[in-house]
């Protein structure tokens, strides 16, 4: 028998730069045990993506604008069901639970819902309904768990999966800038990712280490906001953006910097910040220590004082103080890069994608799909287990 | 709060402490003067006691006492400075935020600024470097002026203090009357006595034995610019956040706390953050008039009813105020023309009977686009792309011409043709600087045919109004009106009563975020949008209804009532048209018009009343 087939729907998919995108396309070109088949939107660069990989990728055009895209991807996950008779449907994202909870219903097969964290402040009636019509939901980190039970999701079916890490070829060794660096990686358009933190402790941090560089890669809207708040404040020539890079370029700083921050806050008023935060995984495999927020994601993806420090996220006379410390003390700076590298072999693509599959095959193997396919001995009590109230 | 000064070279401390006995009213609990024998340097500060009422004394110095400070003002994140300061070894003997300067000091030398939230200016000699170190707050809000002669500096609170223990100039500086009759106020840098300096918000200055000072920034009021939009609850979320925390950090206080309750949004939406931080009522004060068709209480009444507050209120009568306000415009350390001034004095005084502080609402218009200013200069920027030239200079002449007054003349700012700067300037002067030819006597004479005032405000702006017309204006407004008028307003109105004014609003992280949003979404509403919004959750509309007009004050009718025998005298005998600053028979024409109730000239009676009473003072005359 061929491996059952499952459909994945996601509006965020490789070529496009993110944490989720990332997560989503790892697990799917690991997949071993199933056969999926992606569902997601255009994008500059994705054809090129889609044929140099073997993987079975459909996607809508998003010319009119993301919020049509997303109608239309729902559309197509329809018609795609119809046609294929999935065992399971993954929605990667909660704007994709609408149609994965139809087709979940329509087929009684499985569907998972992952959820990673800002979506749930953002969109909370979506959110609360694809947590509670999943068969299973992944949770990124303890804080996104939380955050699917405050929506009203079963605990027993929320699992928590940690995002992964790409292993670099070499790591933590050499290579580092005669200037004390440190870097941020992050999309320049949130404000809880705490660039605006990182520039106020930069003039406390330049009193310890007078030649220290901000290197901030990524781009949004609040980069030139930021970039003027450098030049207002003095501070332009120990900022440099970079903007959008290449994966090379981005790993090349990764391994030349001396510490790595994104001191990311749960921001105000119920809506949700950092679900886990890969990149502080990915600093940690080059070797580089972590500062980030004592709170949401970062509690899982850091530990404290082992592979990196955390701090207050909002006072950044707390994280000037740390980031000046590792810089300033390089041999625990080291010691703390290292055990951040240890502990990233532990997030290796592979195994994540493979406790995915686990969850999506025990669904599976408990739902009205595998009932069709096996003996009629087996039959009653998965149908019996396979749906939600 | 209190009030500071030193000098460089005073061995006997003896100016120095006539320095500080002119700055008794604002600490009238405690002084006292340091001397480091080895230079010559003196210190010297009056306390109003508010932290550690006991172990607050000032100069107060490091354990090993060669680190000596004077601080006016408060930092506001003391408590977690003195907790980082242990966690790093360093012994504080006090609970006060002065203590804290001179530690970190030692942690950061001068960059010890940007570890400070407060209103503040302090001075730290370092005996071992010899190396005096003056800082001010970001916004200004605590004033520092000083003087720098023959090698030998000299710095104070106030004018009058610095007056006291430097030797200057008798001569006023000509550029600071020209600039003080064209805003009514003296933009800092300068100030109006000859010689003297104000220390710009934001700056430090650095001073050593047979060197000259050397004056630097640390922070400037961040850039608005537009963005993509963004959702506006989470916008609104993040000032709720910042708000909170900043209106907590100002409630901190070892003496008993009000507001400043005007029955506007600023200062409603701070009393209902403060009514719900507050384990006992707060306590609300708020000043009406006995003339005018609108008055402030009447709203207030109602908020502060809503908040369950403990609330005063005083109607300045026309009796009050030919009482006090001669004498309060002549007292001032420097001429200030704001005619909310009385009645921020009164309601100060007013408050001052229960409370030691009090949270006011400035800040919120210059932070959150408050200003109609900022709407209609911005539509105007529009239409100019749209009008011919001649067409509209010839429009806004015939709308100069109107004898509809108010807004048609703002129609015209808005069609005529000319750099946005000189309509910018025109509507905040009232169109002053055309008066100027008309009014300025021969020692002005020189100022009268133009000035470089545009020149000043276009270096000011930098180059920010091509990002965004309102966000170029609202930075030029936070770098020029913030400080210079409405916080020397605060500081001079509480100081003068003994009452210490903080203001939630200007809190360098909630001025960061709010120039993250996009001017047209803080222009969205009517201005001010996400204050109103925030202020609908906090406190709805049906629990006390906002006005809708905004407050005027009576000062017309003060002018040909209560204050029309200050004015006559003044025009008689005032040394303002005495010395020949200003054009006697001009000025009479003026008031005259004004008399008889045809015409409408407060605009410039009121400076001229202002800087007369200042200048008799001054000079020993007595003009009112």
């Amino acid at each position: 028998m061929p491996e059952p087939r499952v459909l994945v729907l996601t509006p965020d998919y490789p070529p496009a730069a993110g944490g989720i995108q990332l997560l989503v396309g790892r697990i799917v070109e690991h997949m071993s045990r199933l056969r999926p088949r992606v569902l997601t939107i255009d994008g500059p660069g994705a054809s090129a993506y889609d044929d140099a990989r073997d993987l079975d990728v459909l996607r809508v055009r998003s010319r009119a604008g993301h919020r049509p895209a997303i109608g239309a991807l729902n559309a197509l996950a329809l018609t795609q069901a119809a046609r294929l008779r999935p065992a399971a449907v993954l929605s990667a994202h909660i704007v994709t639970a609408p149609a994965a909870a139809v087709v979940g219903a329509a087929l009684r097969v499985p569907m998972v819902q992952y959820l990673h964290a800002k979506e749930v402040g953002a969109h909370p009636a979506l959110a609360a309904f694809a947590v509670r019509r999943a068969d299973g939901v992944v949770a990124v980190s303890r804080y996104t768990r939380d955050l699917a039970l405050a929506a009203g999701a079963d605990p027993g079916r929320v699992h928590l999966i940690s995002p992964g890490v790409d292993i670099p070829h070499r790591s933590g060794r050499g290579g580092r800038a005669a200037r004390p660096t440190v870097l941020t990686v992050a999309r320049v358009g949130e404000r809880y990712k705490g660039h605006d933190v990182v520039l106020r402790a930069l003039a406390l941090i330049r009193i310890r280490v007078p030649d220290v560089e901000w290197v901030v890669i990524g781009d949004g809207p609040l980069r030139p906001v930021l970039q003027r708040a450098a030049r207002d404040q003095g501070l332009q020539d120990c900022v440099r953006f970079l903007g959008t890079i290449s994966d090379a370029e981005r790993d090349r700083c990764l391994q030349s910097a001396h510490v790595f921050t994104m001191p990311s806050r749960i921001p105000a008023g119920g809506f949700a910040g950092e679900g886990f935060g890969i990149v502080y995984l990915e600093a940690g495999a080059h070797g580089l220590p972590v500062v980030a927020g004592d709170e949401g994601g970062a509690l899982d993806a850091v530990v404290p004082g082992v592979t990196g420090l955390l701090v207050d996220p909002r006072n950044h006379i707390a994280v000037a103080e740390a980031i000046a410390e590792l810089l300033l003390d390089r041999s625990r700076g080291q010691a703390i890069g290292a055990a951040g590298a240890r502990r990233a072999r532990e997030f290796a693509w592979p195994s994540v994608s493979h406790r995915v599959e686990d969850l999506l095959l025990e669904l599976i193997d408990q739902s009205a799909w595998s009932a069709r396919s096996r003996p009629a001995a087996s039959r009653r009590r998965m149908r019996y287990a396979g749906r939600g109230p | 709060m209190c009030g500071i000064c030193g000098r460089t070279s005073d061995h006997e401390g003896a100016a120095v402490a006539a320095m500080n006995d002119a700055l008794r009213h604002r600490g009238p609990d405690d002084g006292g003067v340091y001397v480091d024998t080895a230079t010559g340097l003196a210190l010297g500060a009056r306390r109003l006691s508010i932290i550690d009422v006991a172990g607050g004394h000032q100069p107060l110095s490091n354990e090993h006492g060669n680190v000596w400070a004077v601080l006016n003002g408060e930092i506001y994140n003391h408590p977690f400075l003195q907790r980082h300061l242990r966690e790093r070894a360093h012994h504080l003997a006090t609970g006060t935020d002065t203590e804290v300067l001179v530690h970190l000091y030692e942690e950061y030398g001068d960059e010890l600024v940007h570890a400070l939230e407060g209103m503040f200016s302090f001075a730290l000699w370092d005996e071992r470097r010899r190396r005096l170190l003056l800082a001010r707050d970001r916004f200004g809000e605590k004033p520092l002026f000083y003087s720098e002669r023959a090698g030998v500096l000299s710095f104070a609170s106030e004018l009058t203090a610095l007056s006291a223990g430097a030797e200057l100039d008798s001569e006023l500086e000509e550029a600071a009357v020209d600039a003080f009759f064209v805003f009514g106020y003296v933009p800092g840098p300068g100030a109006i006595v000859a010689g003297v300096r104000q220390l710009s918000p934001g700056h430090l200055l650095t001073w050593e034995p047979g060197q000259s000072a050397v004056v630097r920034p640390y922070w400037s009021p961040p850039s608005y610019a537009p963005r993509p939009a963004e959702p506006r609850g989470e916008l609104v979320a993040e000032t709720q956040r910042l708000l909170e925390g900043s209106v907590r950090s100002r409630m901190i206080a070892d003496v008993p706390l009000g507001v400043l309750l005007s029955g506007g949004i600023d200062s409603t939406l701070i009393a209902a953050i403060a009514a719900k931080h507050s384990r006992t009522p707060i306590k609300t004060f708020t000043v009406g008039y006995d003339v005018g068709a609108v008055s402030e209480t009447q709203p207030a009444a109602a908020t502060a009813t809503a908040l369950g507050a403990e609330h005063h209120e005083l109607v300045l009568s026309s009796a009050d105020v030919a009482e006090r306000v001669p004498a309060l415009l002549a007292n001032l350390d420097q001429p200030l023309a704001d005619q909310a001034l009385p009645a921020l004095h009164a309601v100060a005084e007013l408050a001052r009977r229960e409370v030691t502080v009090a949270i006011g609402g400035e800040g919120a218009d210059e932070l959150f686009g408050g200003y109609p200013r900022y709407r209609w200069l911005d539509r105007a920027a529009r239409w100019q792309r749209h009008i011919p030239a001649s067409l509209g200079a010839q429009g806004a002449r015939a709308l100069r011409a109107s004898p509809l007054a108010g807004r048609a003349r703002r129609v015209g700012l808005l069609v005529d043709g000319r750099p946005l700067l000189e309509r910018h300037l025109d509507w905040v002067t009232e169109r002053r600087p055309a008066l100027r030819t008309q009014l300025y006597g021969p020692r002005l004479a020189d100022r009268a045919a133009g000035s470089n005032l545009v020149d000043d405000l276009r270096n000011r702006v930098d180059g920010r109004l091509a990002l965004s017309v309102p966000g170029g204006l609202m930075n030029l407004d936070q770098r020029h009106w913030l400080p210079d008028d409405v916080l020397c307003k605060a500081d001079r109105a509480g100081m003068l009563v003994s009452l210490e004014i903080r203001t939630p609003y200007l809190h360098r992280e909630l001025a960061e975020f709010a120039a993250t949003v996009s001017p047209d979404v803080h222009l969205a509403d009517g201005g001010k949008a996400l204050l109103r919004a925030l202020l609908s959750d906090v406190l709805p509309a049906d629990a006390a209804p906002r006005p809708k007009t905004a407050f005027r004050v009576p000062a017309a009718q003060w002018l040909r009532g209560p204050l029309a025998p200050t004015l006559a005298h003044q025009l008689d005998a005032g040394c303002l048209y005495g010395e020949g600053w200003i054009d006697r028979a001009a000025a009479r024409g003026l008031a005259d018009e004004h008399a008889t109730g045809r015409h409408d000239h407060t605009q410039v009676l009121w400076p001229l009343l202002a800087l007369g009473l200042w200048l008799d003072r001054r000079r020993g005359h007595d003009g009112a």
